[in-house]
């Protein structure tokens, strides 16, 4: 297996005759992380679904191995797992039935332990705060990836709802993966964090203003650029 | 609850109510000498167990496969496609209609798998106004449709009225009711593999996917299985509403709303609901027997309404 786990040439996505990416390629390799920033409306969400193989797209796309577009869905979660900005459940399970969802409940409750929420596994969701809510789905994402040697961990703001002591929780996480051989993509309005990643992305308006490490994709012209043009200054 | 006592329970009181519905209403089946029980009630109460379970597991299959407490067969028009494909063909050929068993459970099928099918391209992805408001439209259309006919053709006229109250138990016979009752029990038995595929799915398509469902096929699966649930049920006890909606919510209240435990005891209770409904009908007024649609909407109708105050507050 290539040292390249996540691939895009040429991502697009138009939804409703609208182009919401447009000719966006990036590379993630095993063990990087990297961070997707950019404005308000600038295509995060967007590209981390295109990435995960949840949109329909143009253009060249492989992850953990296969392009999660054509590959059966089991088969792609099994090198691919992804966690939504705003996780919802139609149903108010119990905390600790999630793990038992996701296949792997040991694993799961591990994850919950290493998020502070290892007191909360016989509440219903209903009872969390929205916080407490999205470290349950990332514990289940992170359950999800059982094997997360040359996988994909996708995570849309890992850590916006979270409060200090989750937020750092998150970040060991991530890098624990990356230190066993996945490639995480995380898009995050955190540039701090941004900063410490391998790579970063900046988007804005659907397109890639700037890519590679932090020191050159993030430097003041680029952030004005990327944030200037969305605030309109 | 734990699942064990709420299974403990529903079994029982299911073993006891198959006893008094085998035992009841021997004055309103008097039908000659040649009646007897075995010929009688005992496939009226297999019906209505079939049925019933069919109901039960149907209605959380299709909140599951919406995400929406408030799906229910018979509120989103799948009822009233089936007795529309009934409908239909007496109202093409009356005569044929009964020359073999499946004739009239392929059109039920059929009426039943196309709203069902309308009901998924149109009324999903959506809220639950866009629901509820294309199974109204499903709904009215099939209704009318069936009056349409119900009121052109003579011989058929008084069976699909019947029907259109739920008040066909009581024809049950071993020779009519053996297919729809295997029917019903197919269907639960092909809806039990898809609770990890509805839990997966009520955390959004988009998660369900992350997490490697395949959207599409449980959704597919979903439909075609409500449909011939809802079609084989029709046809042993034409339409019956809020079985299908309250026996999920009481299963979901009794062991939480995990499908696994969900589906099988959806099925369990919506079978006790409706031979209960059944029973109470047959024996309250054992002059004047009540339809079973007509018990389960008097008793039905209360419990709809703390549905919805509970799911607002």
């Amino acid at each position: 297996m290539s040292e390249t786990v996540i691939r895009a040439l040429g991502l697009g996505v138009e939804i409703n005759g609208r182009r919401l990416i447009d000719g966006v390629s990036l590379a993630a390799e095993r063990g990087q992380v990297v961070a997707v920033v950019g404005p308000n409306g600038a295509g995060k969400t967007t590209l981390l679904r295109a990435l995960a193989g949840l949109l329909p797209t143009v253009g060249e796309l492989e992850v953990g191995g296969y392009d999660p577009r054509v590959i059966d869905p089991a088969t792609c979660a099994r090198t691919r797992a992804y966690c939504a900005q705003k996780p919802l459940s139609a149903w108010d399970y119990r905390v600790s039935d999630l793990g038992e969802i996701v296949g792997d409940p040991l694993g799961y409750a591990d994850w919950l332990a290493k998020l502070h929420l290892g007191a909360f596994a016989d509440r219903r969701l209903s009872e969390l705060s929205g916080g407490e809510q999205k470290g349950a789905h990332l514990a289940m994402t992170f359950a999800a990836l059982t094997e997360p040697f040359g996988s994909a961990l996708i995570l849309d703001e890992p850590a916006a709802a979270l409060d200090l002591g989750r937020q750092e929780s998150v970040r060991q996480a991530i890098l624990a993966f990356a230190h066993a051989g996945a490639a995480c993509i995380v898009a995050t309005h955190d540039l701090e964090f941004a900063r410490l990643c391998d790579s970063v992305v900046v988007l804005a308006e659907g397109r890639l203003l700037a890519t590679g490490q932090p020191a050159a994709a993030l430097t003041p012209g680029i952030i004005a650029e990327a944030w200037g043009a969305a605030t309109g200054r | 609850m734990t699942a064990t006592k709420a299974w403990g329970a529903g079994i029982i009181l299911l073993a006891g109510l198959v006893l008094l519905a085998l035992s009841v209403g021997a004055g309103v089946f008097g039908w000659g000498e040649g009646g007897s029980w075995a010929q009688l009630r005992l496939p009226r109460v297999l019906a209505a167990l079939a049925a019933g379970l069919a109901l039960g597991i149907g209605g959380a299959a299709q909140q599951g496969v919406f995400r929406n407490p408030l799906a229910d067969p018979g509120l989103t028009g799948v009822f009233g496609g089936a007795l529309f494909g009934i409908a239909v063909l007496l109202g093409l050929s009356p005569e044929s209609a009964w020359q073999r068993a499946w004739f009239i459970p392929a059109a039920a099928f059929a009426g039943a798998l196309g709203t069902s099918t309308l009901l998924a391209l149109i009324g999903s992805g959506g809220s639950s106004a866009r629901l509820l408001l294309t199974g109204l439209g499903l709904n009215a259309f099939t209704a009318a449709g069936t009056l349409v006919i119900a009121s052109r053709s003579g011989e058929s006229r008084e069976l699909l009225t019947n029907g259109a109250y739920g008040d066909w138990l009581g024809m049950a016979t071993l020779e009519l009711a053996w297919l729809p009752t295997l029917l019903c029990m197919l269907a639960a038995l092909l809806l039990l593999p898809l609770a990890r595929s509805l839990d997966l799915l009520s955390f959004g398509e988009d998660a369900a996917r992350g997490f490697g469902g395949d959207v599409g096929r449980t959704r597919r699966q979903a439909v075609l299985l409500t449909a011939l649930a809802a079609a084989a049920a029709t046809c042993l006890v034409g339409q019956v509403a809020f079985i299908g909606l309250l026996a999920p919510h009481l299963a979901r209240a009794m062991v939480g709303p995990r499908h696994a435990k969900v589906l099988p005891l959806s099925a369990l209770l919506g079978a006790i609901l409706l031979l209960g409904a059944d029973t109470i009908g047959r024996g309250v007024w054992s002059q004047a027997p009540l339809s079973a649609a007509a018990v389960t909407a008097v008793l039905g109708a209360p419990l709809f309404i703390w549905i919805a105050r509970r799911n607002h507050e």
